[in-house]
């Protein structure tokens, strides 16, 4: 073949490849495929041995988005509106009704998931779980905010005040937002709003005190962190001592061998679900429901979450799978454990308005 | 250009004996479709310039100021993300809220101060390595120093912020080195402070003035040294009367750019700031992550801050600059 290339032929050939980008380039509503299936989760939540094999087994092609924050969820799935992108979301349970009422998530057919059995009773059917009388998410994990201490360097104790002990400032560390719900708690307020439910005036007074009782004391802290991974590192550099942190990462901790201790102080805590969603107008359905059945179908798959993320898993028999050091990172003396009380879906408006307004001011403070 | 029209360069008997090469793109440089669309276009130099920059402008345009325009579209926008068929209504209550309130417009202050101390610390560090490389190290060897400099920006911002707090933390090598050598019995608190964060954001950003710096002072010829230190000019002299001078482009240039990423670093300043520490793209981040949806006044602090970065880089640029200074 005599191919003889001019500057004339190569602009011509440039000319028709530069039109030709953007079909190359064109997007494909990929996610619209028959044999796939997108999901947005925090990481380490799906075991990777499970997803290879639900993968191999049916043949649908999983796709997971990783997330780290319920707000990304909702305002990404909202931006989405009727074409989302993903099939399935991780909602904390006290996070439904914002998702619910923008008509996000669409209702679950527990009819169709012959494994909702394998949930532990409780996790089954809670008032939590319904709203409208419909069930909402497949609960996968279980946490709450604990008190973490480092064994070596703090003595034990019964109270959030050890917060705020001139012993340990600077060796201290919180998530401003969810550490301004304890702060409530421990000044004797209701840091889930619900008990103030058409009283903002009241509302605002508490979180006022909570917010100016934080300011003041701001000298304790060493840092304000926001991931998991932050805090468990800050532990593992003795960068601080004391922490206020989900029960998963601190867990981690613990399963790991570090010289620390999870548990809930007297003036008790706050507790939350994760569960996975069905999101509304998924594009695959269908193959949303075999994984939330494939989910379900064997407590290894909730030990394996439980190893990994270090949150309790909502699955039947998953104790009898975990060894001695991982059941008791996971577990709480039963007079902790009746400390612990879960977030309710109720008044959260209120409560994000204002606890949102007084984490920005703590932190410009 | 019509068909009809002629061309100096081209022939109309050239231009109508379509080229034939016997393969799939002989058979489309021939086709009547391919002569009456592209083929037209290539017969005139502006067409060959435009057929070559269209597919970089699209580019640029969808992928960098499509975001940019969108962001300041959404500034405006009272609610966002909108509700399915919801009408969209426009507001300027998202810029005026950030000179109502101080938790706004503090963090913002702080950021400015924060960037051009930053950039000023940045110069200091960074001005006397690239003088060495560009003056005292051997030409042959020049690139070889350049190239060590640069290993370390392979890394993303976050491993490098990663080893910051690997260096720094109470538990890190700098530490773990000063008990090894029994100089302390308890760690030095570094991290989460300001100096954390200096240290951070300076390595972070130290290749943007590096680059530029280094490029001026090596085109400084050496024989006007020499000629300074003949007339009996000191190392102090020559360099506040010769270097300095010859070298102001390279630190314009090297000074925006480093303002200009400095007042924009989220991650740096998230991860290795403390409690006094928050700047403002923290501040515009927390109403994209928070629970409430407050897309609108998040972007409208955003173009704030891009303006407000854009107008003092400028303004630098023209105040200590001159006309032909650019930014790279």
């Amino acid at each position: 073949m005599d191919v003889r290339t001019t500057r004339r032929s190569a602009l011509k050939i440039l000319g028709g490849g530069a039109l030709s980008v953007p079909y190359i380039i064109r997007p494909r509503p990929g996610w619209a495929a028959t044999q796939v299936l997108n999901i947005t989760t925090y990481d380490k939540f799906l075991p990777k041995e499970f997803v290879d094999k639900f993968q191999r087994d049916t043949g649908i092609e999983v796709r997971i988005r990783l997330t780290d924050d319920q707000g990304k969820q909702y305002n990404l799935l909202t931006a989405e509106a009727s074409k989302p992108s993903t099939d399935i979301v991780t909602v904390a349970g006290h996070r439904f009704a914002q998702f619910v009422d923008s008509k996000l998530l669409a209702p679950l057919d527990t009819g169709r998931i012959a494994n909702w059995k394998n949930l532990i009773s409780v996790y089954q059917d809670s008032p939590w779980l319904r709203i409208n009388g419909n069930i909402w998410g497949t609960p996968i994990l279980a946490g709450y905010e604990g008190l973490v201490r480092n064994t070596e360097q703090v003595k034990d104790t019964d109270s959030w005040g050890v917060m705020f002990d001139p012993k340990y400032e600077g060796l201290t560390s919180y998530i401003v937002g969810d550490f301004l719900s304890i702060t409530m708690l421990y000044l004797g307020h209701d840091g889930d709003f619900v008990s103030y439910m058409g009283k903002s005036q009241e509302a605002q007074k508490a979180t006022n005190e909570a917010r100016d009782f934080l300011i003041k004391n701001k000298g304790m802290l060493r840092k304000f962190y926001d991931a998991g991974s932050e805090v468990q590192q800050m532990f593992i550099n003795e960068d601080i001592y004391l922490a206020q942190a989900w029960s998963g990462p601190a867990a981690k901790l613990i399963m790991e061998g570090h010289p620390v201790e999870l548990s809930v102080p007297k003036e008790g805590t706050y507790g939350f679900v994760y569960t996975l969603n069905l999101v509304n107008n998924a594009p695959n359905a269908e193959n949303a429901y075999k994984f939330l059945d494939a989910v379900l179908a064997s407590p290894e798959v909730g030990a394996s979450m439980t190893r990994q993320s270090g949150f309790a898993s909502t699955f039947s028999g998953v104790d009898k799978l975990l060894n001695e050091r991982e059941r008791k990172a996971a577990a709480l003396p039963q007079a902790q454990v009746e400390r612990i009380r879960f977030f309710s879906s109720q008044n959260r408006d209120m409560k994000n308005e204002m606890v949102d307004r007084a984490s920005a001011e703590i932190k410009a403070a | 250009m019509t068909q009809g029209a002629t061309s100096a360069a081209h022939p109309p008997d050239e231009r109508r004996a379509a080229p034939h090469y016997g393969s799939v793109f002989g058979h489309l440089a021939s086709s009547t479709l391919y002569r009456s669309t592209i083929g037209a276009i290539v017969e005139t130099r502006i067409g060959r310039l435009f057929l070559l920059v269209i597919v970089p402008l699209i580019w640029i345009v969808v992928f960098n100021l499509g975001p940019l325009f969108q962001v300041i579209r959404i500034s405006f926008l009272a609610n966002y993300p909108l509700e399915e068929g919801a009408e969209a209504a426009y507001t300027l209550s998202n810029y005026t809220a950030f000179f109502q309130e101080p938790i706004y417009y503090i963090p913002f202050i702080r950021s400015l101060i924060f960037s051009a101390l930053a950039t000023v610390v940045t110069l200091i560090v960074v001005y006397p390595i690239a003088y060495y490389i560009a003056k005292i190290v051997r030409p042959q060897r020049r690139t070889k120093a350049l190239l060590l400099l640069l290993v370390p920006f392979w890394a993303g911002e976050i491993i490098r912020t990663f080893s910051v707090i690997m260096l720094l933390a109470n538990r890190g090598a700098i530490n773990m080195l000063l008990r090894e050598l029994g100089l302390i019995d308890r760690p030095i608190p570094m991290l989460y402070s300001y100096f954390s964060l200096s240290f951070g954001v300076v390595y972070l950003v130290c290749l943007y003035m590096l680059l530029p710096l280094y490029s001026a002072i090596e085109k400084i010829p050496s024989p006007l040294l020499d000629a300074a230190a003949d007339l009996g000019a000191g190392p102090l002299t020559r360099f506040r009367r010769v270097v300095l001078p010859l070298s102001r482009d390279g630190i314009v240039s090297g000074c925006s750019l480093v303002f200009l990423t400095c007042i924009g670093v989220f991650a740096t300043p998230m991860l290795l700031g403390g409690p006094n520490t928050s700047l403002f793209p923290e501040t515009i981040g927390a109403f994209f992550h928070g629970a409430s949806d407050k897309w609108p006044i998040g972007a409208a602090f955003a173009t704030i801050l891009l303006v407000a970065s854009l107008i003092t880089a400028g303004l630098f640029m023209r105040v200590v600059g001159d006309r032909t200074t650019r930014l790279m």
